[in-house]
């Protein structure tokens, strides 16, 4: 079982460069391939090229309307999956976009953590092929049926508990922040100082279960700031 | 009461008080005329009787229907006196009022008393004919003004209703529906027509690139944040941090959060006040209710918080999900974050009103002022302010009454439907 490596193809379409640049280098350091068009023309020009096993798509181009892009995505690559990601928090344009085929929709401004773990979701719901599992170390995730197992053995996981493991697993290596976690767990609603605390206490009980499991402690903390899923 | 009617009301009075007023000047008017030409009747035939005791001089008294012919002994001065007199009617058998006419004439050097009876027409038989008539020409004058009245309303009026109801059908949120009102021929509803054309419009163009603004202002503010945000993260994931730093890059990326949500709460408060919410569905409140309670369970339990909660089944709304969810979500937010460790939480929902009382410290603002934007009892806390904001928002877009109540510390939000 070693390091699970997972390579997506990502094509990001982003007006924003400075945007595009942070999102690229983010999936490029764990071994993604993500290329970045900058325009309604350029990301048609790639998408007729190359193949890609998802799209992060922003709604507002310079020459063109994203969801037009989409519909052109979904008649002519129907397997590829589409995460929108937008700074129009317009409701319509959501409903529209998952209408129109996206798997997702993203807000900006939004945490790079976030996006990987829906991009890694869109692309492993599509990805037929075997069984589909997420694996750190000794510690590995059925996702079809949401088991966590350490050595073989199944972990007893709340649903937080898990959803959280997945989160670690996914963007393994990287920092994850307090905010990040609250967010992902319980969406934009819980802002409070209350959930880190939450934040926390998951982990704390998270820990202690994949250890009694016989598995080694991967979560370590960084103070100040949150955690992050690691071998040393 | 609609303008025909009314009007139509207001000419029936006034035509009313103008047949009354007519009817007492007629029969003053006939009176007099059928008194002078009586009397001048009499009059003339006083004159042929004159004429013929010229020809014929009377000795004797003379004694006819309605006529008496005196000749008198002595001369006196000629004279002529009307009065009412009652004399029996020789065909009808019974007294009837007589116009009596009485003069001294002097024919030939004698002077003769002549009287002269006419029967009187009476002013009770007038009255009556003449109420009869005036009462019938009443009624078909009556009969002609509703007549009129619902031609008029429906023909020359018809254009106005039909601007009415296109006016009424108005919607602002509609873009693309069009106000198209129909042409007429008449001057005033031309210019009405042309004037609400100009209006609807203007306000649509208006209301369009108010809409317009507020989504790009929204999406101006979020694109830049996202920036900071992706590099604020990426500058925390890399090595070589102190504690510190790693601190501060927190705090900054926090900051950047609540930026965010400060605008995307005051874009939806535009959105609420632009009426962009329409979409209205039968909702389920007790069932959303209990969903959203067991999105919060864990929230609730991490604080210790006792909940009694008490949701009678199946009590619905006609409303939008999403404004409906966020008016929820943020009052059990509240009640949760204002909450002490170990407090109390008491939500109930009845067919027509929902309560929410928790436990909490002191208002520290005046109670008038808790749904004011950016009022916010602890101002250092991380909570915007806004929430209870949009939540009176949302009432008053529905038209819910909404209140705060506070007994002791315990804190209670009453909404009715």
């Amino acid at each position: 079982m070693g390091y699970y490596v997972c390579s997506m193809k990502l094509l990001l379409v982003e007006d924003q460069d400075e945007l595009a640049v942070s999102i690229r280098n983010y999936f490029s350091k764990e071994g993604d391939i993500c290329e970045v068009a900058t325009s309604f023309s350029k990301a048609t020009e790639k998408l007729y090229a190359f193949s890609y096993d998802v799209l992060l798509l922003d709604l507002m181009l310079p020459d063109g309307d994203g969801l037009s892009l989409l519909k052109v995505v979904k008649d002519n690559w129907s397997d590829m999956g589409v995460v929108i990601i937008s700074a129009k928090n317009a409701l319509n344009d959501k409903l529209h976009g998952l209408e129109l085929g996206a798997d997702d929709y993203l807000s900006k401004p939004f945490h790079l953590a976030e996006l990987n773990a829906r991009a890694n979701a869109v692309y492993r719901r599509r990805k037929q092929e075997g069984r589909r599992t997420l694996s750190f170390k000794e510690i590995e995730l059925t996702l079809d049926n949401h088991e966590a197992l350490v050595h073989g053995t199944m972990l007893d996981l709340t649903r937080k508990e898990y959803e959280l493991l997945h989160y670690f697993i996914v963007n393994q290596n990287r920092l994850l922040t307090k905010q990040a976690i609250a967010e992902h767990l319980w969406g934009d609603y819980m802002d409070t100082m209350d959930s880190f605390d939450f934040v926390y206490q998951h982990i704390k009980n998270l820990r202690k279960k994949i250890m009694k499991a016989g598995g080694n402690d991967y979560l370590k903390t960084v103070y100040g700031a949150g955690y992050k899923m690691k071998d040393e | 009461m609609n303008l025909i009617v009314r009007i139509t009301i207001l000419f029936v009075l006034v035509s009313l008080i103008v047949f009354l007023i007519g009817g007492v000047i007629s029969f003053n008017v006939m009176m007099d005329e059928v008194n002078s030409e009586q009397e001048r009747f009499l009059i003339e035939r006083l004159d042929r009787m004159h004429t013929r005791i010229e020809k014929r001089p009377q000795k004797d008294t003379l004694k006819w229907t309605k006529l008496m012919v005196i000749p008198l002994a002595e001369y006196q001065v000629e004279r002529v006196t009307f009065s009412d007199t009652l004399v029996v009617h020789s065909q009808l058998d019974r007294l009837e009022p007589h116009l009596k006419l009485d003069a001294i004439r002097n024919i030939n050097g004698t002077s003769y008393q002549i009287i002269l009876y006419d029967i009187i027409v009476e002013a009770d038989d007038i009255k009556e004919g003449l109420t009869e008539s005036l009462v019938t020409m009443y009624l078909i004058l009556l009969g002609a003004v509703l007549v009129i009245g619902f031609l008029a309303s429906y023909y020359i009026l018809r254009p106005f209703n039909n601007t009415l109801d296109i006016i009424k059908s108005f919607s602002l949120t509609k873009p693309d529906a069009k106000v198209q009102f129909p042409s007429s021929n008449v001057i005033e509803f031309k210019r009405l027509n042309a004037f609400l054309k100009d209006m609807t419009d203007k306000v649509k163009s208006d209301y369009q690139s108010l809409k317009e603004f507020s989504e790009n202002a929204s999406h101006e503010i979020q694109t830049p944040i996202a920036i900071v945000q992706s590099k604020l993260e990426v500058l925390m994931d890399g090595d070589n941090l102190s504690e510190e730093q790693i601190q501060q890059l927190s705090f900054a990326q926090n900051t950047m959060k609540r930026l965010s949500h400060l605008s995307n709460a005051l874009s939806l408060i535009t959105k609420i006040d632009n009426r962009e919410f329409v979409d209205v569905a039968n909702i389920d409140l007790s069932m959303t209710l209990e969903q959203m309670l067991e999105e919060f369970k864990e929230l609730i339990d991490l604080k210790s918080i006792n909940k009694n909660i008490n949701i009678l089944a199946s009590i619905t709304v006609q409303a939008d999900r999403v404004l409906i969810e966020l008016m929820l979500t943020n009052l059990i937010n509240n009640a949760i974050r204002h909450n002490w460790e170990g407090g109390e939480l008491s939500i109930s929902l009845a067919s027509n009103h929902i309560e929410i009382t928790n436990t909490g410290p002191k208002l520290e603002i005046p109670e008038e002022e808790l749904f004011h934007r950016f009022k916010k009892s602890n101002q250092s806390a991380k909570s915007m302010g806004l929430g209870l904001a949009i939540v009176k928002k949302i009432c008053d877009f529905y038209n819910y009454e909404i209140q705060y109540k506070n007994k002791d510390d315990f804190h209670t939000i009453h909404i009715r439907f």
